[in-house]
């Protein structure tokens, strides 16, 4: 990789001295002027119908500029789904009934927050307690509680906002299901037909949560002389937030500005639209002053969202050397109240697993189910995570009864560099082998498998795209030559610790000549950077990095041509480096970038030189693939990953320590390679998680560990050894071949875990969190 | 009823106006404009607050800030000296062990507290030094090799 100077290099994080001094800002630390703050009240009831609120004592409290309710807000809807067949489903507070705890009532707008405190408890709401359901089959029973009747759609849906001239329709909602997928190539009844050898069985992943560290946060400022409203917020892309604050609070979308702040942390769980968003848009324009919602640690985990809980039954045949035949698989999505991005986790576990294994048949089938709980929403891999468990919990199974090594299974099943998937998307680079290989080398798979001595190994598979095509669907860049030559990026590139401002500016100077430090950056604001993809579809390396490039690449077409003109040679006959265009090989010919916007300024009637980039993210297709039968072309580049632990299991108390990870994946190109290392490490650590302590335990409808003392997430001390492995195979469409790197291999995590304690004690977990319980009990019935 | 205390942060002596319930953390924040140590949990759980009070580190959100008067409060403000880094933020800097920087405050001021009173810890005991801190994106290995490194350069001034 040596043909670059500046990309793939650890060039250090731009934002990293301004985090380590305290002096980075994120919308937590944001106070504007005569700011209010605002809070909201939350349904103690699962599902109740709301006959009156009395908000009269509240709004007299002293420091009390505005108290709303679903009166206030009749009919705004919104959601992370909203297409001609699923209108939005969601709105800012409860209208007329709520539908799980936690879901707002009222809120309230004040000079402080003891104040909008006070306020709240002076709310009375009378309830009518309507009969719940917290149990997906429960739920889809005749005659079950119904938690919505008929949807009813907006004047337009999102998609045809968009550009999809198609009409949204009222949704009858029948026994609580809210969505359906259904996908299938091939025959599957033939394949499994033709198989030796067919497992069919159950699995269930629970919620868990993002616990991004900084908890949802918004300031929403409504100027009514301009009738401008400026947000501040934890997201993960301006494109989509300001779209739904425009449309929920009936502002052109222009008028809606999302200002630069930090991040702190995503994970999938920032990118949808959040009701204390809308409220907080709303208060503003009823105060006429600026007003922030920062939320509590217990509402981020009991009233945002979380992963999404599914149940799956898996059926594989194989032929007796381990060729899978057929693959039916069945989910049920406990989605929630509300439909969160149910339709899409399930088209996503889909379409993620797709490239892994060639299986000439197969049958997906899912449904969305609504229930009186909190709703699930993205989470880093969105489905990925649920459908490897299950899917190579269920080989390991297999491999180890037919007496086939795990390894050589999935080997033997992947498809290969070139192959075309049933919807069109071609292989172009497939490092999944390689992966395979290099974790196992580094697990020391040959010699520490299958001893089931309370020590373990076992391995698991993660892919996913590298940006797909959804709204906006492609990225644009801008970038403006200086005074000085050095040079100012305008990208709408959001940083929430991924590294996207860094190796945005890494490209900006490959392309110039310029050190990293030369390129000033302008991101994340709506309104100073075009149009931006965005960083919530794992395009931000391969999509918004190409626009970059792109745009880089025009700026350095300019330099040239107008070197070439002072210079009084060809533009074939120069070079860039060091901030200069030399003649190649007369090294004393040259002309600096500040030389060069001079002279184009005097002589070239002012042209100051301004480039810019654009590029889609899948080329081919001008919208998007159908999410409820998953045709149509998903990606350019998919991106790879294998991981594989090792793992010791006391069998005595049932606890695992995980010893060592190793995590490969094929990201096509590192960029920066210590942000590589830094994503596969974050996403080794946050597997762990996964699979041995996270879930968001409901009971009744109600959050029962919604602290981050009662929640646990891996700390320090859960620390195993850490080995991460970069398999590099330059994919032809990313900038440099960069695909995507940073939610894939989470996936690969708990099924390697889950293998590796069957192979420690010869016992098989089928749900997420594996705890000590589970071991014990998995344990005896071993022994039965 | 607010009462004037104060307090002496990063060297510097401050009098504010604050009643007897409010936070260390948010009289920092919202009063001195010291934004750096952050609120995540609300309860202590999480290190995000961390500060140190007469060198030992303490969760902000769960001190008093009247309980602060006369101590020596530090926070990740108070680190770099003269434009110069504290060998911990270049460590933090150099090795990548920042991500989306919400728990970096909190982490730095918990290894310093460390590295003050223990200058060669083991990567057991900068573990356990760092158990209190959460942080969900790094997977904490670049987190504990900035604070190795730091621990040898600062070796190596003295």
């Amino acid at each position: 990789m040596t043909k670059y100077s500046v990309v793939g290099k650890p060039v250090l994080r731009v934002d990293a001295k301004s985090k380590v001094t305290g002096g980075a800002k994120y919308t937590t630390d944001i106070v504007l002027p005569r700011m209010l703050h605002g809070k909201i009240l939350r349904s103690p009831h699962p599902h109740a119908k709301i006959i009156n609120i009395d908000t009269s004592r509240a709004e007299k409290l002293p420091g009390v500029e505005a108290v709303i309710t679903g009166k206030d807000t009749a009919g705004i809807r919104f959601g992370f789904v909203d297409t001609p067949r699923y209108p939005a489903d969601e709105c800012p507070l409860a209208e007329d009934k709520v539908c799980y705890i936690g879901e707002g009532v009222a809120a309230v707008a004040a000079i402080d927050e003891d104040i909008a405190i006070e306020a709240l408890k002076l709310i009375e709401v009378e309830y009518e307690p309507l009969p719940a359901v917290f149990d997906p089959e429960e739920a889809m029973k005749d005659g079950a509680p119904k938690i919505h009747e008929v949807i009813m759609p907006a004047a337009t849906c999102a998609w045809e906002d968009w550009g999809v001239p198609r009409k949204a329709r009222p949704l009858e909602i029948v026994n609580n299901i809210a969505t359906t997928f259904n996908v299938s190539h091939g025959d599957v009844e033939q394949g499994f037909g033709e198989s030796d050898y067919i497992r069919e069985n159950k699995f269930f992943i629970p919620a868990n949560a993002h616990v991004c560290l900084e908890p949802h946060d918004i300031v929403a400022s409504y100027d009514p002389f301009y009738q401008k409203l400026d947000v501040w917020l934890g997201h993960m892309g301006y494109e989509i937030k300001r779209y739904w604050l425009a449309k929920t609070l009936g502002l052109p979308i222009t008028k809606v500005r999302t200002h630069n702040v930090y991040v702190g942390g995503a994970f999938g769980g920032k990118v949808t639209t959040f009701p204390h968003e809308v409220i907080a848009g709303f208060l503003s324009m009823k105060t006429g002053r600026p007003v922030k919602i920062v939320l509590s640690r217990h509402e981020v985990f009991a009233a945002t969202c979380s992963d999404h809980r599914i149940a799956m039954e898996v059926k594989t045949g194989v032929k007796r050397d381990g060729t899978i035949m057929a693959q039916e698989i069945k989910m049920i999505n406990d989605c929630g109240a509300y439909r969160g991005s149910s339709p899409v986790v399930m088209f996503l576990s889909y379409s993620y697993s797709k490239p892994i294994y060639n299986v000439p048949n197969i049958k997906y089938g899912g449904k969305g189910v609504y229930t009186n709980k909190l709703l699930g929403n993205p989470k880093r891999g969105h489905g990925l995570n649920q459908i490897r468990f299950a899917l190579d919990s269920q080989i390991d199974m297999i491999a180890n009864e037919l007496g086939i090594d795990t390894v050589e299974m999935m080997l033997k099943n992947l498809y290969k560099q070139g192959d075309v998937l049933p919807n069109g998307d071609i292989l172009y680079t497939y490092g999944l082998p390689e992966c395979i290989r290099k974790v196992a080398e580094a697990i020391d798979w040959t010699n520490k498998r299958g001893k089931h001595n309370g020590h373990g190994v076992g391995i698991g598979l993660g892919a996913g795209d590298s940006g797909l095509p959804y709204w906006p669907f492609a990225a644009s860049a801008i970038i403006r030559l200086n005074h000085d030559g050095t040079a100012t990026l305008y990208n709408g590139a959001v940083e929430f610790g991924q590294g996207s401002d860094t190796i945005l500016c890494q490209i900006v100077a490959e392309e110039l000549g310029l050190k990293t430090d030369d390129v000033t950056l302008i991101s994340n604001d709506s309104e100073l950077c075009p149009m931006d993809y965005n960083n919530w579809l794992s395009g931000g390396a391969k999509v918004t990095g190409e626009a970059v490039r792109r745009a880089a690449i025009d700026v350095r077409k300019q330099l040239i041509e107008c070197a070439a003109m002072a210079l009084e040679t060809k533009a074939e006959n120069l070079e860039i480096k060091n901030r200069h265009v030399y003649v190649k090989g007369e090294p004393e010919k040259k002309m600096a970038f500040d030389e060069i916007v001079r002279y184009s300024i005097q002589k070239r009637h002012g042209d100051c030189i301004i480039g810019k980039g654009f590029v889609k993210a899948v080329d081919e297709v001008e919208f998007y693939p159908s999410i409820s039968k998953g045709t149509g072309r998903f990606t350019e580049a998919y991106a790879f990953s294998a991981a594989a632990a090792e793992v010791e299991v006391d069998q005595e108390t049932g606890r695992v320590k995980v010893l060592k990870l190793a995590v490969a994946d094929d990201c096509g190109f590192d960029i920066n390679p210590v942000n590589v290392e830094g994503q596969l490490e974050s996403q080794a650590i946050m597997g762990l998680g996964d699979t041995l302590f996270e879930e968001v335990l409901i009971e009744n409808g109600k959050t029962v560990n919604p602290t981050l003392a009662d929640y646990k997430i891996p700390g320090t001390v859960d620390m195993p050894e850490l080995e991460t492995i970069s398999v590099q195979t330059v994919d032809p469409k990313g900038p440099y071949g960069a695909k995507e790197v940073g939610e894939f291999a989470r996936g690969s995590v708990p099924p390697a875990i889950a293998n590796a304690i069957f192979d420690a004690i010869g016992a098989r977990i089928y749900s997420l969190p594996i705890t000590p319980e589970k071991i014990l009990e998995a344990l005896k019935g071993k022994k039965k | 009823m607010k009462q004037f205390i104060k307090l002496r942060v990063n060297g510097e002596s401050y009098e504010v106006q604050v009643e007897p319930k409010r936070l260390l953390l948010d009289v920092l924040r919202d009063n001195l404009g010291l934004t750096g140590a952050k609120k995540a949990c609300d309860f202590g759980n999480c290190g995000s607050c961390t500060v140190l009070m007469d060198g030992k580190p303490v969760l902000s959100c769960l001190v008093l800030a009247i309980e602060a008067q006369d101590k020596d409060i530090l926070t990740v403000e108070g680190l770099a000296k003269n434009g110069q880094l504290h060998p911990l933020q270049q460590a933090f800097v150099d090795h990548g062990a920042i991500q989306c920087g919400f728990c970096t405050p909190g982490m730095l001021m918990s290894a310093k507290a460390l590295l003050d009173e223990n200058p060669k810890p083991t990567q057991a005991e900068i573990k356990e030094a760092l158990s209190g801190n959460l942080c969900r994106c790094t997977g904490y290995a670049k987190i504990i090799k900035a604070v190795e490194a730091a621990a040898q350069k600062m070796q190596g001034v003295n």
